[in-house]
Formats: C-alpha cells, sequence, structure tokens
C-alpha cells in the first residue's frame, strides 16, 4: 500500500509516469482520433485528389483543386464578401456586447445572475428557430413590412429586409451574441471594482477610466471573443441560405454546395482545408492572448 | 444629461456632478463609503440608460420569439399584421404530422444517447488531464479541446467523406459518434474547470488514509462535480437536440427535427405548421434548461455561490466556439 501511496505522490509532483493517465484517457484520445482527427485527415487526402463520388477514392492530382478555388473569380468574390459579412456582424456584436458586459460586471448588482441566465438561455435554444423567427419579421410580406404598412409608414415593402447582406449581419448578430459577451464579461470580472473607485477617488472620469482601466484589462477577453466568434461565423451556411438569399451567399455554402450538389469533393475538401488551417491559425492566437490574460490577472 | 441611447451608460459619467462628496478637485480629500456599487457612472441617468440598454439587447434576443409563438395561434396562412382570429389549428396539423414527430423523437433518441456517453468521456478526460503530469499531457490537452474549435461545417464535411469511404451506412447511429467527438470536450472543459478549483487535499488524505483511485473517483471527486456534470448535461443535451450543420452531413436518409425545419424552411416561405412546432419546442427547452439548473444546484456538495457557478458555466461555454 505504502508503495502505490508513494507512487502516486510521485504523479502528483510531476514526476510523469506511464500507464495512470491512459487508463482514464485512452477512451477520449480513441474516440477522437478515430471520429475528429480521421476524418481531418481524409479532408488533407481527398482535397490532393480527384474523388470518384461513388467510391469516394480518387487518384492523386497536386495541386489542381487548390489552383481551382483560387483561380475562380466568383469563389475569391464569395470569399470576400464572407469577410465583410463576418467584420459587420462582429462589429455590431461588439457594439452591443461590450456595454453589455460592463453593465452585468459592475452595474445591475443583484440582476447579475438572472441577466447572465437570460442572455444563456437565448443562447442555447434552438438556432434555426431564432433565425426562422428573424425571417419572419423581416420578410417581404413579413411582420415588419405589414406593420410599417398597416400604420402607413411606408407605401411598398421594403425588400432589402430580408434575403440581404443586412439581414445575415443582423441575425448572424443576434445568434453569436452571448458568445461575444461572455469572454468580455469574464475579463471584465477579473478587475477589482476598487480599481474602479480607486480611479475615481483620484479624479479620473469614466473616459480615463476606460482607457486606462477597463480597456486594457478587456483587451484580451475582446480579442479572444473575436476570434473564437468569428471561426464559426466564417463557415456559417445555415444563416446566410435561410435568410440571405443569392447576395449573401457566404463560403460555407459554397462549401456546401461543392460537397452536396456538384459532387465536386476535391474543391469541396480544399476549401475545407483552407478554411480549417485560418481557423487553426486563429485559434492559436486566441490561446496565446488568453493564456497572456491568466498569467496577468494571476500575478 | 440629454445624451440617450447605447452609449449612454458609458458616458454619462464625464457630465454627472461629482458624486457623494468625491469631489475630482480635490484629490487630497479622504476616500468616503461609497456602497458597493463602484462609482464610475453611478448617477441616476446613467443607471437609467443601462437598463434601457439591458432591456433592449433582451428584446432584441426574445421578442421575435414570443411573436413567433403569437403568430402560431393565428387564423391564416400568411404571417403577417393584421392578426386574424385566435386558432389551435396549426398545433392539431403538426401533431398529426408523422413526420414531424419522427424528426422529434429522432432529436431526442439522439441528445438521450450522445449526453451519458459524452459525461462519461468528458470526466474521464478531465480528471486525466488535471490530476496527473504526464509528458503528452499538452498535446492530449490541446487535441481534447480542437472540435470546439473546429467548425462544424468541416467535421461534418470531414466526417460525410470518411463514413463513405468506410462503407459505413449513414444513419442516426453515424450522428452519434459525431455528436460524441463533437460535444464531449465541452464536459472536459467545465469538469476541469471544476477540478481545478478544488482543494486536492481531500483526495491526498484520502489516498494517505489507504484509499484507491476508484474509491476517491467514487466518493470524493464526483460527488464535488454535482454542478459541473449538471451544466455540462444541458449544455451537451441542448447542442446535440440543436445541431443541425454535423447532422446535416451524416444523417444519410434519417431526419431530425432541425433537419426537417431547415428542409421545410429552404424550399416554402413561413409556414404556421413550423411557428407550431417552434414555439413547443422552444417552451419545452426553456423547461428542461431551467429544470436542470435547479437540480444541479440542489444537488450540488459542493454549494459554489451562485456568481462563481454561473461565470464558470458561461466562461466555460464561451470556450465552445463551435455548436
Amino acid at each position: 500500500m505504502s508503495a502505490s501511496v508513494k507512487r502516486e505522490r510521485a504523479n502528483r509532483s510531476g514526476s510523469g509516469s506511464g500507464w495512470l493517465p491512459a487508463i482514464y484517457l485512452a477512451a477520449p484520445i480513441a474516440w477522437l482520433v478515430a471520429f475528429f482527427i480521421a476524418p481531418m485527415v481524409i479532408l488533407l487526402v481527398v482535397s490532393f485528389q480527384k474523388a470518384d463520388v461513388f467510391t469516394g477514392l480518387g487518384s492523386f492530382t497536386g495541386w489542381s483543386n487548390y489552383t481551382a478555388f483560387f483561380s475562380d473569380h466568383a469563389q475569391l468574390r464569395v470569399l470576400l464578401s464572407t469577410a465583410i459579412i463576418t467584420t459587420a456582424s462582429m462589429a455590431l456584436m461588439l457594439a452591443l456586447s461590450l456595454p453589455i458586459a460592463y453593465l452585468l460586471a459592475f452595474r445591475v448588482g443583484r440582476w447579475e445572475l438572472p441577466l447572465l441566465l437570460l442572455l444563456v438561455v437565448a443562447d442555447e435554444l434552438n438556432p434555426l428557430i431564432r433565425v426562422y423567427a428573424w425571417r419572419m419579421l423581416l420578410g417581404r410580406d413579413g411582420i415588419l413590412n405589414s406593420f410599417f404598412q398597416l400604420v402607413g409608414l411606408v407605401q411598398h415593402p421594403i425588400a432589402i429586409l430580408l434575403f440581404s447582406k443586412f439581414a445575415v449581419v443582423l441575425v448572424m448578430s443576434m445568434e453569436f451574441l452571448t458568445y461575444t459577451m461572455i469572454p468580455i464579461y469574464a475579463a471584465l470580472k477579473t478587475v477589482d471594482p476598487s480599481l474602479l473607485d480607486a480611479a475615481n477617488d483620484l479624479g479620473a472620469r469614466l473616459p480615463v477610466t476606460l482607457r486606462k482601466i477597463l480597456i486594457p484589462l478587456a483587451a484580451p477577453g475582446i480579442f479572444v471573443a473575436i476570434i473564437l466568434v468569428g471561426i464559426p461565423m466564417l463557415t456559417e451556411f445555415v444563416t446566410p441560405a435561410l435568410v440571405g438569399g443569392t447576395s449573401a451567399y457566404m463560403i460555407g455554402n459554397s462549401i456546401e454546395d461543392q460537397i452536396l450538389e456538384s459532387g465536386n469533393w476535391g474543391v469541396g475538401a480544399a476549401m475545407s482545408f483552407l478554411m480549417l488551417v485560418i481557423s487553426a491559425v486563429l485559434a492559436l492566437v486566441a490561446y496565446r492572448v488568453g493564456k497572456l490574460n491568466r498569467l496577468e490577472t494571476a500575478a | 444629461m440629454k445624451r440617450r441611447g447605447d452609449g449612454v451608460a458609458l458616458e454619462t459619467r464625464s457630465d454627472a456632478p461629482a458624486i457623494e462628496g468625491l469631489d475630482v478637485d480635490e484629490p487630497g480629500q479622504p476616500a468616503l463609503e461609497t456602497g458597493r456599487e463602484p462609482a464610475v457612472g453611478s448617477s441616476r441617468w446613467a443607471r437609467i440608460g443601462g437598463w434601457c440598454f439591458l432591456g433592449f439587447v433582451l428584446a432584441l434576443l426574445y421578442v421575435p420569439l414570443l411573436i413567433l409563438i403569437l403568430f402560431s395561434f393565428n387564423d391564416s396562412i400568411i404571417i403577417a399584421l393584421p392578426f386574424k382570429r385566435f386558432t389551435l389549428e396549426w398545433y392539431r396539423q403538426v401533431l398529426a404530422d408523422p413526420r414531424v414527430l419522427g424528426a422529434l423523437g429522432n432529436s431526442f433518441l439522439l441528445a438521450a444517447t450522445v449526453t451519458p456517453v459524452c459525461l462519461v468521456l468528458g470526466t474521464l478526460a478531465a480528471v486525466g488531464l488535471t490530476r496527473f503530469r504526464f509528458r503528452w499531457r499538452a498535446v492530449a490537452a490541446g487535441l481534447i479541446a480542437a472540435p470546439l474549435v473546429v467548425p462544424d461545417l468541416l467535421i461534418g464535411v470531414g466526417a460525410l467523406l470518411l463514413f463513405i469511404r468506410l462503407h459505413f451506412t449513414l444513419s442516426l447511429r453515424s450522428i452519434f459518434l459525431m455528436h460524441v467527438v463533437d460535444f464531449f470536450p465541452v464536459v472536459t472543459a467545465i469538469v476541469s474547470a471544476q477540478l481545478f478549483r478544488f482543494d486536492r487535499s481531500l483526495e491526498e488524505a484520502a489516498l494517505d488514509l489507504g484509499a484507491t483511485r476508484r474509491e476517491v473517483l467514487r466518493y470524493i471527486i464526483l460527488p464535488l462535480l454535482g454542478p459541473a456534470l449538471g451544466a455540462s448535461a444541458i449544455i451537451v443535451f441542448s447542442w446535440s437536440f440543436n445541431d443541425l450543420v454535423v447532422a446535416f452531413f451524416t444523417a444519410g436518409f434519417q431526419t431530425t427535427f432541425p433537419i426537417w425545419v431547415y428542409a421545410t424552411l429552404r424550399h416554402a416561405v413561413n409556414l404556421p405548421v413550423v411557428n407550431a412546432i417552434a414555439s413547443i419546442v422552444t417552451l419545452g427547452q426553456i423547461v428542461i434548461i431551467y429544470t436542470g439548473w435547479r437540480l444541479a444546484r440542489r444537488f450540488s456538495a459542493a454549494r459554489a455561490d451562485d456568481r462563481g457557478e454561473a461565470t464558470g458555466l458561461l466562461t466555460l461555454e464561451g470556450i465552445g466556439g463551435g455548436r
């Protein structure tokens, strides 16, 4: 028994042992390798193949799937429009979530938990239903337009409300609002409220407090929010398909078309793999920044 | 004090009179007790502006859903004002549709099987990662975090290509396999955070007194994990039930509830039957999330204070970029 206790101690103090962690990690890692790593490897392999739709087997074609993508101007325009939509949504979400995070962290007192719960519950509801609710409101013959006409605000329905870039930006922002707010809120929570009191006592007005205390301390949270929310938005295809129409076609829609509609697996896989690389780079950057934040606040 | 609107809570302080004797022109004056509220922006107008802003954002999140529910009772195939008569027709129609019920049943079955498997795998991984130091720990941690960051679209496409190559028939089983790998890492994230927070002396004392690893897990670690496991279960169940993207690529000829909604809306205008079933599902989800949250709190051995628990849950949810 004492030998086993010694071994446990050794583990805890960090001198590494082979098999004990393996008992815990074997099953999760095996599942990951089979159904996460393997699909990613397949993506990479297929992106260099001219794949046959029926067997899934294909012949090696070098970089041709990648060059096919980069030499297609329509695809590059889609990529650009994806970047524009994502950036605009991000700006809107930051404009909404910065004040919200600040208010929740410092201003609402005992309402903090109920308000947080409301924000999180909204986020856990079915995103498709939330998209549909907006589509119902924004449509050409939808609720907002019929309301505007009923009260005589406009003569003809406003067509741009739905099936436009505007619609995708608005609806995606609503979908990801909680995700954007949380990291910023978490970063602000690490600010000791007495710091704000001290700043105030020393004569700092809010703009100064913002510039010298709140923004610098929230910056890593803001950065992490931008990246972690930006990654899924870049590959979004459901929202543009439902509220974007042809005018807000995004790279996610394009990938879906290549894979499911045109059976163009090689190009679809190449595009997917490019997006994977972009996601991985962004995630690493977010990880570094997030870690930096933790070290700073721990000190 | 006439500024209104978005920035009001952050800006009006500069116009506000100096508060409660903390005169900014006399920095030498000793600070007075200002209560538990920090002094920034605590003027009355800033407060009102702040609450208006909060109300506005919550309205953006919830009012569309309330209108959706309202129009599920409207006696007209066209969803627009003016409101016609009250009717339950759409509920009658949608609850008599075997495709809808089948899709709902599939989604429930899926979420109900994915959740326990994710809890087990996620907790195992969390204990393995937090209670040992070993050579490949950073690699293992990065690998487990990866599905949270990689977009669902890429996971779905990759899975489709993999299953086809393996000649694996696409069905609920393939969605199950993918949901587990996509969602168990969030359990690991939440549970690890809880494990980090705990004092390890309990475990060490038990080990010193001769408890085996298994006994420590059974009698010490698991009871302390109540709230974390509850939160994880709620999140995994919701994500699995709500997922369209991964299921869309790996479902084959099976239909889950999100797939049915998507297929219906893709090729049709707005339909009141969708309003009806969406209302039922939304209210059901709110009830499930709320009850789950209450249960997790009730049975939590840890009795974490509300705020710690909420921020823990939320911060970690923030990590999961994908759904």
